[in-house]
């Protein structure tokens, strides 16, 4: 285990949320660059050349999503996981859209956080390789059923599951049923990973 | 009596049905008598608040309806007055006791008027139950309770979401201040990583002191209280609501007028949640009035489209600002020195939860119109 010591910046208006997450991050062996707001994160853009971007999307000033922007404005092409509350889902979604890893949902536990930074990592070293991931990802959704496929699809535009259950005529517990088979046949345990197959294959 | 009355276009008895009509409808007790005490009328109010049947009274000593002292003195007061014409009651009115047929007496208020009918003198008494106002009095403040537990609840509503938010935030610490300490005592156990592990339990506790205070501060809003909707009808709404409205603004001169259509009388909707409208829209009327100089209040409704009523709120206060005006019910957002600005959002999300819409105008004198719409109840049982 001498692997180099992996950097994250951490970006949460909160004191304590810098503090304790930064903690447990040095304490699983990585480097811990914190910033208690969007500006102060773009104002160091110019040294953003390594590591994951673990960004709060609820903050006063900038919100995640615009700070996600404005580095992509800025050519900054670091890896972003996304912190939300609960209920911000379908900003969440919009940001795996706008190019995010993932989004993680507050409180979340040290393996879902690592698991997150684990696929950051991985886009940072194979940037190239992603035709693999587009093939993978296509393979696994055709084990879909056409309803199925519609329930993911509605998930992707970051609908809530009554929307999608008035979309499709179907009832909000018919669309739970679809989405629990979806999360079964992809063989993922979180939406977000379930979203990122269905954004992966959409770039094919 | 009839005689003294028989005058103008109507004739005796129709002016009699008119007096009898105005008499049975007039909430406090009335009684009329000659300047000698004798009963010459006595009103339906009077016979409930009396027990007496107005034919058991009329021409009788009006002292028999007081307690003693009065009971014995009242002739001579009469008699006082009739030789020196000072006041001592009329226009002025006490609060005394009245005695009732079992005996009984109770509090009242009472206030003595004095008219000259066809060269006859009379006094009319009005005569209101104390003990009642005081039963309303215990209403008045149950009510109040819970209009503030509606404000709350509505509060809370709009609250939620940031308050859940916000305990997201000690519970990420929480979460990730222990699984950093575990890996600390999971590996090999120096002094320094042992202060550091140390560290973070105490961190730890305040973050779950902090969670614990937000949990409160929610406890504190949500308090025990179903509504729900039912065929209510807007006078009462309206009285109820006004009168809470106004409770410590008397210094302030406030002309209230009220002019409500009776033929949308009845509304489908939640009474409570509609009085904390009537409540809020009628409280902020009144304090963009406070640095006027004419401060008057109208309250009124009539009949809008498709099965609607809709309530205007008028005052003469200064207006509204443009740069506020298309923001004013979004939550957070006052004209007030003080205050949260989530009133006029609550009564959005209640109205809209009634169907209805909420909207406001200038005046015509140059203060402010809120106007809402209400569904209206069809009646079929229209005794009201």
């Amino acid at each position: 285990m001498i692997e180099p010591e992996r950097l994250v910046h951490l970006v949460d208006d909160d004191a304590a949320i810098r503090r304790s997450v930064g903690f447990m991050l040095k304490t699983s062996g990585h480097r811990v660059e914190s910033y208690e707001s969007g500006t102060e994160l773009l104002k160091a853009s110019n040294r953003l050349d390594d590591g994951c971007i673990l960004l709060d999307i609820r903050m006063p000033g900038l919100d995640g999503l615009e700070v996600q922007q404005a580095l992509q404005d800025k050519g900054v092409s670091l890896p972003v996981i996304i912190m939300t509350g609960h209920g911000d889902v379908s900003l969440a979604v919009m940001a795996m859209k706008a190019g995010a890893v993932d989004f993680i949902e507050k409180p979340f536990e040290k393996e879902t956080l690592l698991g997150s930074l684990e696929e950051g990592y991985r886009r940072l070293t194979h940037k190239e390789v992603t035709s693999d991931r587009i093939r993978d990802a296509t393979v696994r959704l055709q084990a879909l059923t056409a309803r199925e496929r519609e329930v993911l699809d509605g998930l992707a535009q970051g609908l809530p599951n009554k929307t999608i259950a008035y979309d499709l005529g179907i009832s909000p517990r018919t669309v739970e049923i679809h989405r629990a088979n979806v999360m079964n046949k992809l063989a993922v345990r979180s939406l977000s990973e379930a979203l990122r197959i269905a954004f992966a294959a959409s770039e094919q | 009596m009839k005689d003294a009355l028989d005058r103008g276009a109507m004739g005796v008895s129709a002016r009699e049905d008119h007096l009898r009509s105005i008499l049975a409808t007039v909430p406090d007790a009335m009684v009329l008598i000659d300047d000698h005490g004798a009963i010459l009328s006595f009103s339906a109010a009077a016979e409930k608040m009396f027990g007496f049947a107005e034919d058991e009274v009329l021409g009788e000593n009006v002292s028999m309806l007081m307690p003693s002292p009065d009971r014995e003195r009242h002739d001579g007061y009469l008699k006082d007055y009739r030789d020196t014409g000072v006041r001592k009651i009329i226009g002025i009115g006490r609060v005394t006791t009245a005695r009732h047929r079992d005996g009984n007496t109770f509090p009242i208020e009472l206030s003595v008027g004095e008219a000259w009918v066809e060269g006859r003198r009379v006094f009319t008494g009005f005569i209101h139950d104390l003990t009642e106002r005081r039963e309303a009095d215990i209403r008045l403040r149950h009510l109040q309770a819970e209009l503030a537990h509606v404000g709350r609840l509505s509060e809370m509503g709009t609250l939620a979401s940031s308050l859940a938010h916000e305990l997201n935030q000690p519970l990420t610490a929480i979460t990730s201040y222990c699984q950093g300490a575990a890996d600390l005592l999971d590996g090999e156990q120096d002094a320094q990583r042992l202060e550091m592990a140390r560290q973070a339990m105490r961190e730890t506790m305040e973050q779950a002191i902090r969670a614990g205070q937000i949990v409160k501060r929610m406890r504190e809003f949500l308090r025990s209280g179903e509504t729900e909707r039912s065929v209510e009808q807007l006078s009462r709404l309206v009285t109820e609501a006004n009168a809470l409205a106004l409770v410590g603004t008397r210094e302030h001169g406030i002309d209230v007028q009220v002019n409500l259509d009776p033929s949308c009388n009845h509304v489908f909707v939640d009474r409570i949640q509609i009085q904390q409208v009537l409540f809020n829209l009628i409280r902020n009327a009144i304090e963009a009035m406070l640095d006027c100089p004419i401060r008057s209040l109208l309250i009124s409704s009539k009949s809008a489209q498709d099965g609607f009523a809709m309530v205007s709120i008028e005052d003469s206060g200064s207006g509204i600002s443009d740069n506020v005006a298309d923001q004013l019910f979004q939550p957070f957002v006052t004209t007030k020195g003080t205050g949260m600005g989530i009133g006029l959002s609550i009564c959005r999300t209640i109205i809209e939860a009634h169907g209805g819409r909420i909207w406001f105008e200038p005046g015509s004198e140059g203060g402010t119109i809120f106007r809402f719409t209400l569904p209206k109840a069809e009646v079929v049982d229209d005794r009201a």
